[in-house]
């Protein structure tokens, strides 16, 4: 897909939960290699709107057009095949198999063979610097290094477009730092990555152009610089403002 | 690879020492007990399937076991044909039955998902009990025995070598599972279904093409013990007390490895015989004895040793090379 | 005597006896179910052993009736300390290791028990159909067209009674509301300061007193056998899956829908295929209607 041609378009996605609306009317496009930042206060939607545009909700209106398909309300496994590729905010990894294992399984999405697998799953481990635990059950890891595994396995089904959901919480700073270096990476050898997160600080190091959500609901949209001085974005963060200050 | 082969090293030496056994042993006992070892063991494989590689705990494989025996039993008593092409019918009507079982393990999680087995495998039992006309109802079916393969009369020697096939055939449906591609996306689907999903394997689908997998291996299992016992009695067939009896080799021997369930049946079905033969004098009395025993080992080896037998193999294998 | 067949010639008279079949039927499950709903709601386990617990209530009552002449409402209040101490002993022994372990170990642990359970009675006393018959069995009520048992409506009134006496101590007592917020919010309650683990066994102990007691009971009403207790488990997942998983009244309410389809059902299709019911019923609630009557509380439990 060339550079700038839209690779994920939401058009004016809703998804309510009986009487909560918790995605209001939510229209964006994203351009082939960008990397797009959500962010917002608790409760704004942010992960249910992963969860629809992955395909584990279903949206009461609107499309999610990703690549030029309508993929709105697909299942995820045929979402995920077609290049789109999440990662959780509680990782979820295969906590008793081997961290080579979770990542092979990964690339068995594009690959029909266990050994190109396991190949494909060992470069991918050691892009992510996972290297010296390579054989360590994923339930032994600490947090840091499931999340780095939470982004390996999602990287190993080889997607156009990836979305990380908070892989930056709970790591220490040298962790951090890994992290924003890891995902810079990829971004630079052309892979689009949307990022919802919390820590400002990363986030305004790594993204192009943000979008804020509120309630549900699009407040402010453009680049770094631009979001920090927003008005509505510095009241929808009322009490939160601190985070702000960091960035 | 050397832990691969260590590991098949095992089987080697279990499927080895059946398959020479018969040439060697003419006891009929002991070759009786021999069958009913492998048989136990290959449906024990065949439940390890859905429960230990795909996640899919039922408590009601006995409706599969069931349906072979009848399909089994019906087509020689009532058509008058052959217990082979009873096997065919049973086997389709099981996976029949799969996709139900499968369907309803994309709906329910995990106890319920057991629960409903159970229920499924009672509707079984009540059902065919009732339906005198067709399955004679709850007298059951004694089969006939006739001496030749294609009417599954064998000797003993010959049954042993059946129930090594029908036994290595299981195994080696859970040494695909182990090594393939459907096997390590089983694998995903069973360790976290989400994640699973969100890495493009179609957890649904799979999940019923394990169930129905196990169901017809089950199945064939069930056919082949009908033409073997000589006698299908639907209290027993759909029993729970049988769906756990699957389950309890797997769990002993190690739930989720290939040769787990044999170890557990080895086990259990050695205590069994060795039981029956202690306490040949008492009646029925005995039949409920080993099943405490199970009951008990159930709950014990499940909080106690979750590895089973296989797991503690392995510990031992590890302390060693550390050693 | 079945309790389910009606003997009234006329259609009204026909629907007035299904009418209070169900009621009476409806509730006794309740209180089988009460302690079921209990128990799932404040542990969160699925116990494959409760119909086991029922049926050595039933054994109780048949034992105190054929050794010594005691009449099963006798037993009733001997059963309830009796069987609140089995709860204790059984928690400590088996359920205890197993509330906060993984699925699996949750349903082979309780399968084990049940297993266990089915076959000491069936060693000990043997898979002999047994009969507690007594003298109010055959004695014989009318009301407007209606036929019953005099067993069947003292069952019946007793059973309310505990029922009510249970929803009492859930809402009225300190000990009760614990419990329930124990069953809202497990970690919430850790953090009040709740001793979770005595909240649970208190349950469980409280969940098989209700459940023992019930088979003390019904021993009148049905078979005494050791599998005697299948039919209820399902029966009584039914109930709490109806009645939203872990609400008293909505358990009562599920209790009288599952009465109501096993007496017309009976009624129908006569009763040998009664037992079918439980089980065509459990699963078409499971499939169609996961969440319960009214909510979803806990419905995630079930994967919906």
């Amino acid at each position: 897909m060339s550079e700038g041609a839209t690779i994920l378009a939401l058009e004016r996605v809703t998804k309510r939960f009986g009487g909560l609306t918790a995605v209001a009317d939510v229209s964006f496009t994203v351009p082939a290699g960008e990397l797009l930042g959500i962010i917002g206060p608790n409760g704004a939607g942010k992960t249910t709107l992963f969860n629809v545009i992955s395909g584990y909700y279903r949206p009461e209106g609107g499309r999610v057009v990703f690549h030029g398909h309508d993929v709105t309300g697909q299942p995820p496994h045929a979402i995920c095949r077609l290049g789109l590729t999440r990662t959780f905010q509680l990782v979820k990894p295969f906590g008793n198999l081997s961290v080579t294992d979770n990542v092979m399984i990964g690339a068995l999405t594009r690959l029909a063979s266990v050994r190109a697998a396991r190949v494909e799953a060992q470069r991918v481990v050691e892009t992510c610097g996972l290297g010296a635990h390579a054989d360590t059950r994923a339930r032994a890891l600490p947090i840091g290094l499931r999340k780095r595994l939470e982004v390996a396995r999602a990287l190993a089904t080889g997607p156009r477009l990836l979305l990380l959901d908070e892989v930056m919480s709970g790591l220490n700073p040298t962790e951090l730092a890994a992290m924003v270096e890891l995902i810079r990476r990829l971004h630079a050898e052309g892979l689009t990555v949307i990022v919802i997160e919390h820590i400002m600080a990363a986030m305004m190091r790594l993204a192009r152009r943000i979008v804020v959500l509120h309630h549900g609901e699009t407040i402010a949209e453009g680049p770094p610089a631009a979001i920090g001085q927003d008005r509505r974005v510095v009241d929808a963060y009322l009490g939160e403002e601190f985070v702000l200050a960091q960035a | 690879m050397d832990s691969l082969l260590r590991s098949r090293g095992g089987a080697l030496v279990v499927f080895g020492l059946a398959a020479v056994t018969p040439l060697v042993v003419r006891d009929a006992y002991f070759l009786d007990s021999l069958v009913l070892i492998l048989l136990w063991g290959a449906l024990s494989a065949a439940w390890n399937v859905a429960g230990g590689y795909a996640g899919q705990v039922s408590i009601g494989h006995a409706s599969f076991f069931g349906i072979g025996a009848y399909a089994a039993a019906l087509m020689v008593t009532r058509f008058g044909r052959g217990p082979w092409l009873g096997m065919l019918v049973g086997v389709v009507i099981s996976i029949g039955a799969g996709f139900v079982i499968g369907f309803l393990s994309n709906r329910l999680k995990g106890p319920y998902f057991a629960l409903s087995t159970i229920a499924f495998s009672q509707v079984l039992l009540i059902g065919v009990s009732r339906w005198r006309g067709f399955t004679a109802g709850g007298e059951g079916i004694p089969v006939p025995f006739r001496p030749g393969f294609a009417t599954l009369g064998l000797g003993h020697a010959g049954w042993v070598y059946m129930a090594l096939a029908a036994a290595l055939l299981c195994y080696a449906v859970e040494v695909y599972l182990e090594r393939s591609r459907v096997g390590y996306q089983l694998a995903g689907v069973r360790e976290d279904e989400d994640a699973a999903e969100a890495l493009g394997i179609p957890t649904r689908r799979l999940k019923v093409f394990a169930v129905t997998l196990s169901a017809a291996l089950t199945s064939i299992c069930g056919s082949l013990w009908a033409q073997y016992i000589g006698f299908v009695d639907p209290t027993y067939v759909f029993s729970v007390d049988l769906s756990v009896r699957f389950a309890l080799n797997a769990i002993i021997g190690g739930m989720g490895t290939a040769l787990g369930p044999y170890l557990g049946s080895i086990l259990i079905t050695s205590l069994e015989t060795y039981l029956r033969a202690t306490f040949s004098g008492v009646k029925t009395g005995f039949a409920g004895i080993y099943l405490i025993i199970y009951g008990t080992a159930l709950i014990l080896v499940v909080r106690f040793v979750p590895d089973g037998l296989a797991g503690i193999a392995a510990r031992l294998r590890t302390r060693r090379a550390h050693a | 005597m079945d309790p389910a067949r009606p003997l009234g010639p006329a259609q009204i008279d026909v629907l007035a006896q299904l009418a209070v079949a169900t009621v009476l039927l409806g509730g006794i499950y309740a209180l089988v179910s009460v302690g079921l709903t209990l128990i799932f709601g404040i542990m969160r386990v699925v116990n494959f052993a409760h119909g086991e617990f029922l049926m050595l209530g039933m054994y109780l009552a048949f034992w105190a009736f054929s050794l010594w002449a005691l009449d099963p409402y006798f037993v009733l209040f001997v059963s309830i300390p009796v069987f609140f101490v089995v709860g204790l002993v059984t928690y400590a022994l088996v359920m205890r290791g197993v509330i906060h372990a993984s699925h699996n170990v949750q349903i082979f642990t309780t399968v084990g028990l049940s297993t266990v359970l089915q076959n000491v009675a069936l060693v000990a006393w043997s898979g002999d159909f047994r009969f507690v018959r007594p003298w109010h069995l055959s004695t014989v009520l009318r009301a407007g067209g209606t036929i019953f048992n005099l067993t069947q409506v003292v069952a019946f009134l007793i059973a309310v009674a505990l029922t009510a006496a249970l929803v009492a101590f859930m809402r009225w007592t300190h000990a009760g509301r614990v419990m329930r917020a124990t069953a809202q919010d497990r970690d919430a309650a850790t953090l009040m300061g709740i001793d979770t683990d005595r909240v649970y066994r208190l349950s469980f102990a409280i969940g098989i007193a209700a459940v023992g007691s019930a088979g003390v009971l019904v021993a009148p009403l049905y078979s005494v056998y050791p599998t005697a207790g299948l039919q209820f488990v399902l029966l009584s997942y039914v109930v709490v899956v109806l009645g939203g998983l872990g609400d008293m009244l909505g358990a009562m309410l599920g209790s009288l829908i599952v009465a109501a389809v096993e007496v017309a059902g009976s009624y129908l299709f006569g009763a040998a295929w009664k037992e079918i019911f439980y089980f065509l019923l459990f699963i078409l609630v499971l499939v169609f209607r996961p969440a319960g009557l009214f909510g979803q509380r806990g419905a995630e439990t079930l994967g919906v």
